[in-house]
């Protein structure tokens, strides 16, 4: 299925006209997603539909009988959990916060680009079954320009799932909820009276709602600008009155938000490396105000054809099993729940597929490998070469970047990035280096290893730098490991394969695959290689090809994540049998710090400390039973197979003999590693 | 004929003379609905009438029709050149005779009236659902019975079905050939002989027990025979399935019909206290009329909804009632068809249902509109719905806006008081009376709809409908998931003409009956029997797994039969089995009816 890529500016729009205001004071007469009786579902009618469901009223009459707490007192506390949880609409506040928001982005965007055509189709299908928006999240900015872009095309702005972390801040919380957010809480918590009001809201909001809905299947944002591993929790509750017929399907709607700036970069970079986040406050907010002073580029949103939900369960799903029992008594089978996976993996693929390319990304790609990896110093000129080299290669691949004179992009996004890289007197492109002093810092906060000052002054930059590469990673993760098997010996298809498998499945939480061990990917992969002259075929075995600097951009590019997982394993070689989750984290990041530092030896790439990454490992071996996870007092904690753990060990061991991180390795026990801090 | 006729009888069965002559084809189409002389036809290139003067709507002007047909289907009656379809079959038609000429002298012999003519084979191989008229209208069955025979009398079906178990010969019962579940087709690879046997002559009233309130039929007679009879004596068995002018009382147990007024007088089940069926092994029959029995497993409920499989219905005693003195319509509009389903949800807790009461979607109700014979000035029938919003209900949305139609019979006293309670609470719905006009139009309508489809076929269009049941709180949802999905069927199968809407036709205490209407412009599109077949599929797909049921009184015959199964259990399908093998060993029963010939 080929991907339009026709994307139009329309903020544009907002700059050519006269008045903003006219805009924004348009009449109102959005398209709605789901059509319901003759008047339409106010928010209160949810509430109280929801307060009034068989579902809620059974439950409080057993939660009465059982503590003797009249009914009516609980109906209370439902009203409550449902005033928390609860959207609002109110049209006044959605047209001020819009005309806010294009006076700001009037001032710090060059263009929102959106592929229009397809938004106006999705609009035209709209009305008939629930629709669900579910956009990548790697930045507030998604469902602040979700909705602004709802307005736009005059679609009913959504219902949002929002995290209670908003809440708090004060204001904004009335503020998202007036403008169609929804609330969730996040901590793990068993009120069970919490969490059956709140699935019953969402019931009820996508079979007797009309809003579209949005959420983030992710569940959260993510920091990597890569994707992360789908949440099921609201996918459930969101498909439920679809597995009850409550409704005729769902539409899922991908959609991929990229930015040329992350508004929140330098957080996520802090945040990476286990620098506590800090809560956000509403002044927190005010303080990113101060950062609309400077250029964010362009935004590209694509809306993906919507996924009917009805289609792409098809025959699998048997909805006539609920037939016997009334549904308020009943829930999502175990067969149900097992259709969800490939559903969100469908979805997750779709956003990243979809996602527009930012020329960013790619000078990033470059310019990354020339610093961490080359001898010289980029100029201008040579960036550009390798940009354009790298582009082709990524539209081989199915990758689109919007640029229309690739120069000119460039140094529209230098100046947008001038913050992270900048030209030195010779005209070489150089991070900057801001010196970074954590202050005061508690260390129970900490969730890893205390770094440095000059490990943080020096990561920063690459971290922050990183963050603009893994977008496009998911491109060439399956050719990498590819090259890297390779790169030991050549082989034939069957044992290169079995390698893939092995590394594949370890790398699935950081490279979102789905069924790792699917060999239609791999011969995907083994294609795109040997057409970029990567591998080829020789007496029946493959080998590396002679497109040497595309392999090594490839394989450099990767390696970190390489050295983490390696440093992973390593320390958990060494730890005791049983360990909590902060033990491991920062023995590894103590390991790499040391390596880091240690320039002189080998190279070390700052992002392999992120957390993410390790976190990913962990969970990783934990798929693959190498670890076993607990959680005790709010504490991760794991037992390890070692057996397992060997063989795995070795086995990744066998790709990483040009590193040397193992000899330094050590363990600092507990105690010691807290006296040092 | 049909003129009532007892007057020459005092003492015995009382004769009746039916309306529907024994060649069929000279009263009712051979091959469409009903009346010879009653359907819809073009005057004048886009004037259409409705022929002959049986209903209200005849002979006079239906001006919306042109317009509607126009917007919805895309047919423009004025240009449009009609289908030419089939002659009458003549024996080339059929050229195939399967029967030994010492059977058909055996026969002979019975002194029992029968026939090998194709007309007549013709004319009892099929039902009435799109697939078996259009096959009549444009082409020829794969198989037709060999012999139809006239039975008379109980006695005589016994003489028959023991020749033909002795001699394995087939036997499909007819009725009135109303079915829309293509249960009187002849299975099309049967090679034994089939012998159709038609109960048309064996339509007597035995007797009536007024103490008791009791009438003994033979199962051959007609709804509007039957009717008119007992209404000379002041009775009526309040049994009134839309087909009735033309369905058998043997049809209706044998498919386990419902009347739209089951309200007061009961579902074919209800009415049932006695029946005789005729199988291979003796006449299945009870011992006593008593009103209810204790004793085992009720044997009526295997004769019930056997669809000519297990055996041939002969004598029936039904339950009758006095006429009721008060017979009264009524209607109340409400501003959205999730309203007025609330509402009768209401009316059904209380049980304040009156004889009939029935939900038209908004769609439907757009639809009454279009055959309003008006001598209007409107040139659109839109306009008459804008007219009828603006003067009669504003504030309601002519799109979403729905009727419900009323009947109420009682005496006065009880009628006056039923009405009031039900339009008192209606307001609490934000619905509000509208009228008897309005319900008797509705009552009417359901009667000329048949006939529409016949109109359609000639242009290209075809139509269709299905029912089913399910519990009330799956009522809204099945009928907006089954929308979804037949829109959704036709957007990928290039249909872009369709219509699909529905009524609410029934209430129980538990759940409701849901009836829809389906029709499509199949031009450039496709075999438009194959097409429908898969768009009914996906409808009744989506129906059970909305918590619908495979049907409400439609019955399986051989279109549902995939859902046979899974409805009645494994278990339930070998209890089902293990009965025909008792009762018909030899299988001369061969409807293929409910379970496919293949398992038995
Ligand atoms: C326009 C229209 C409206 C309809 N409305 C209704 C309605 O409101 N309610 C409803 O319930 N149905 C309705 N039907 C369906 C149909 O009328 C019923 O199924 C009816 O009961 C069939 O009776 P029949 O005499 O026409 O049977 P047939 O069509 O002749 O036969 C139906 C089945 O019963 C068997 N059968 C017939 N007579 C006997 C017998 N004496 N012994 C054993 N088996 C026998 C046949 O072999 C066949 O399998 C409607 C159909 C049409 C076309």
């Amino acid at each position: 299925m080929s991907i339009v890529r026709e994307y139009d500016n329309f903020l544009e729009l907002r700059k050519q006209e006269t008045s903003n205001f006219l805009w924004i004071s348009k009449k109102w007469n959005p398209q709605i997603a789901f059509k319901q009786g003759s008047t339409r579902p106010s928010p209160q009618y949810h509430k109280d539909a929801v307060l009034n469901s068989p579902k809620i009223q059974d439950l409080l009459e057993q939660i009465s009988l059982k503590t003797n707490v009249p009914k009516v007192e609980l109906e209370h506390q439902v009203k409550d959990i449902l005033d928390e949880i609860g959207y609002e609409k109110k049209l006044k506040v959605i047209r001020w916060l819009g005309l806010i928001l294009t006076k700001i982005c009037l001032t710090v965007l060059s263009g929102i680009y959106v592929n229009v055509e397809q938004v106006e189709q999705i609009k035209n299908q709209m009305g008939n079954c629930p629709v669900i928006f579910v956009p990548t999240h790697r930045s507030y900015g998604d469902f602040i320009m979700m909705s602004y872009l709802s307005f736009q095309y005059d679609i009913e702005i959504p219902a949002i799932a929002a995290g209670m972390d908003f809440f708090g801040m004060w204001g904004m919380g009335t503020l998202l909820r007036d403008t169609g957010a929804f609330f969730m809480r996040r901590s793990y918590n068993d009120d069970s009276l919490y969490w059956t009001t709140f699935k019953q809201y969402i019931y009820q909001l996508v079979s007797k709602g009309d809003l579209p809905i949005e959420f983030f299947i992710e569940g959260t944002r993510s920091r990597s600008n890569k994707s992360l591993t789908p949440k099921y929790g609201l996918l459930t509750m969101v498909l439920k009155p679809f597995f009850f017929s409550q409704v005729p399907d769902i539409q899922f709607v991908p959609i991929g938000f990229s930015y040329d700036r992350i508004l929140e970069e330098s957080l996520f970079a802090f945040e990476l490396l286990g620098v506590p986040k800090p809560k956000e406050t509403t002044s927190g907010f005010f303080k990113s105000m101060k950062i609309l002073k400077e250029n964010f580029g362009n935004i590209y949103i694509h809306m993906d054809k919507p996924i009917s939900a009805k289609e792409f369960f098809g025959s699998k799903l048997d909805r006539s099993v609920h037939n016997l029992t009334p549904l308020h008594k009943q829930e999502v089978t175990e067969d149900e729940k097992t259709l969800l996976p490939p559903l969100a993996y469908e979805i997750l693929n779709r956003q990243q597929k979809v996602l527009v390319t930012t020329v960013f990304n790619l000078v990033s790609l470059v310019l990354n490998n020339n610093l961490a990896y080359e001898t010289e110093l980029l100029s201008m000129e040579e960036l550009a070469c390798d940009v354009k080299w790298i582009r082709e290669i990524l539209r081989s691949l199915g990758g689109f970047t919007h640029t229309t004179n690739i120069e000119r992009s460039i140094d529209d996004c230098l100046k947008t990035h001038k913050n992270l890289v900048y030209l030195n007197r010779k005209g070489k492109l150089k991070l900057v280096r801001n010196p970074i002093s954590q202050g005061e810092i508690n260390h129970k906060k900490l969730k890893g290893h205390y770094l440095s000052d000059d490990t943080m002054t020096y990561s920063v930059p690459f971290v922050t730098l990183q963050i603009y590469i893994n977008p496009i990673l998911h491109y060439f993760i399956d050719i990498d490991i590819i090259l890297v098997i390779l790169d030991t010996r050549p082989m034939n298809e069957d044992e290169l394969f079995e390698s893939y498998c092995f590394l594949r499945c370890l790398f699935s939480r950081e490279f979102i695959t789905f069924a790792p061990k699917d060999k239609t990917a791999f011969n995907a992969a083994m294609n795109d290689a040997i057409s970029l002259n990567l591998v080829n075929l020789n007496n029946g075995k493959y080998q590396l090809a002679n497109n040497k600097k595309l392999g090594m951009l490839i394989v450099n590019t990767f390696y970190t994540f390489y050295v983490s997982f390696f440093a992973t394993l390593l320390i958990l070689e060494r730890l005791p049998s049983v360990v909590d989750e902060k033990s491991i984290l920062a023995n590894v990041q103590k390991l790499l710090e040391d390596a880091i530092v240690d320039k002189h030896k080998e190279f070390i790439h700052p992002y392999s400390l992120n957390l993410d990454t390790l976190a990913n490992c962990l969970n990783s071996l934990v798929d693959e039973k190498v670890l076993q996870k607990t959680r005790r007092d709010n504490v991760n904690a794991y037992e390890i197979n070692k057996i397992k753990l060997k063989d795995v060990k070795d086995n990744f061991a066998r790709y990483m003999t040009r590193c040397s991180i193992e000899e330094r390795c050590q363990i600092i026990n507990k105690i010691h590693l807290q006296n040092k801090l | 004929m049909g003129e009532n006729s007892q007057k020459n009888q005092l003492n015995g069965p009382i004769i009746v003379n039916s309306v529907v002559p024994k060649n069929r084809q000279e009263l009712i189409k051979w091959n469409g609905w009903g009346y010879n002389d009653s359907k819809f036809v073009i005057k004048g290139g886009s004037e259409v009438y409705f022929s002959g003067r049986r209903y209200p709507i005849g002979e006079q002007r239906l001006p919306h029709i042109y317009g509607w047909v126009k917007d919805v289907f895309d047919v423009d009656l004025s240009t449009a050149v009609p289908k030419k379809f089939n002659d009458l079959p003549d024996e080339k038609a059929y050229p195939n005779l399967n029967v030994t000429p010492e059977i058909l002298e055996k026969i002979s012999h019975f002194n029992i009236s029968f026939s090998t003519k194709v007309i007549d084979r013709v004319i009892r191989a099929h039902g009435q659902t799109l697939h078996e008229i259009y096959t009549l209208q444009n082409s020829v069955f794969p198989r037709i019975p060999d012999v139809v025979i006239w039975p008379t009398c109980h006695e005589d079906v016994v003489k028959i079905v023991n020749f033909c178990h002795e001699n394995n010969i087939v036997i499909i019962p007819y009725g009135g050939g109303t079915a829309v579940s293509g249960a009187p087709e002849c299975p099309p690879d049967e090679q034994r002989t089939i012998v159709s046997l038609d109960t048309s002559q064996m339509n007597r009233i035995l007797w009536l027990d007024k103490e008791n309130l009791v009438g003994c039929f033979e199962s051959g007679i007609v709804g509007q025979d039957l009717e008119r009879e007992l209404k000379v004596l002041g009775f009526t068995t309040g049994h009134e399935p839309d087909s009735y002018e033309f369905s058998s009382l043997g049809g209706w147990i044998a498919t386990r019909a419902s009347g739209m007024k089951k309200n007061v007088y009961g579902n074919i089940e209800d009415l049932l206290v006695h029946v005789k069926m005729v199988t291979p092994r003796g006449t299945l029959e009870k011992s006593c009329q008593a009103p209810r029995l204790s004793c085992g497993p009720d044997f009526n409920h295997l004769v019930l909804g056997s669809e000519g499989s297990l055996g041939v219905i002969t004598e029936v005693v039904l339950k009758i009632r006095p006429l009721p003195k008060c017979q009264k319509y009524g209607s109340i509009v409400f501003p959205s068809f999730e309203k007025g389903v609330e509402f009768m949800r209401e009316v059904a807790k209380r049980r304040w249902q009156p004889a009939s009461i029935r939900l038209m979607d908004n769609d439907q109700f757009k639809f009454a509109l279009i055959l309003k014979p008006e001598s209007s000035y409107f040139a659109h029938a839109l306009d008459a719905i804008k007219k009828f919003y603006v003067t009669t209900i504003k504030g309601f949305d002519p799109n979403r806006m729905c009727v419900m139609t009323l009947l109420f019979e009682a005496d006065e006293k009880q009628v006056e008081t039923n009405e009031k309670n039900l339009y008192d609470l209606c307001k609490t719905f934000g619905g509000f009376p509208a009228g008897e006009t309005n319900g008797e139009r509705g009552y009417m309508l359901t009667f000329v709809i048949a006939y529409i489809r016949d109109l359609g076929l000639q242009f290209e269009v075809v139509a269709e409908s299905f029912e089913t049941s399910c519990p009330w709180d799956r009522a809204v949802t099945l009928v907006r998931n089954v929308k979804h999905v037949v829109a959704d069927e036709c957007r990928l199968l290039g249909i872009t003409r369709f219509l699909i809407n529905c009524r609410v036709t029934q209430t129980y205490d538990a759940g409701c009956v849901i009836y829809f209407y389906l029709a499509f412009n199949h031009r450039n599109v496709g075999d438009p029997v194959r097409l429908h077949g898969r768009l009914e599929t996906r409808a009744r797909e989506e129906i059970v797994s909305s918590g619908g049921s495979v049907s409400h009184h439609h019955g399986v015959g051989k279109l549902r039969r995939k859902w046979y199964g899974s409805t009645v259990s494994e278990a339930g399908v070998g209890l089902y089995m293990a009965a025909k093998r008792q009762l018909d060993p030899k299988n001369i029963f061969a409807t293929d009816n409910l379970v496919t010939q293949a398992k038995l």
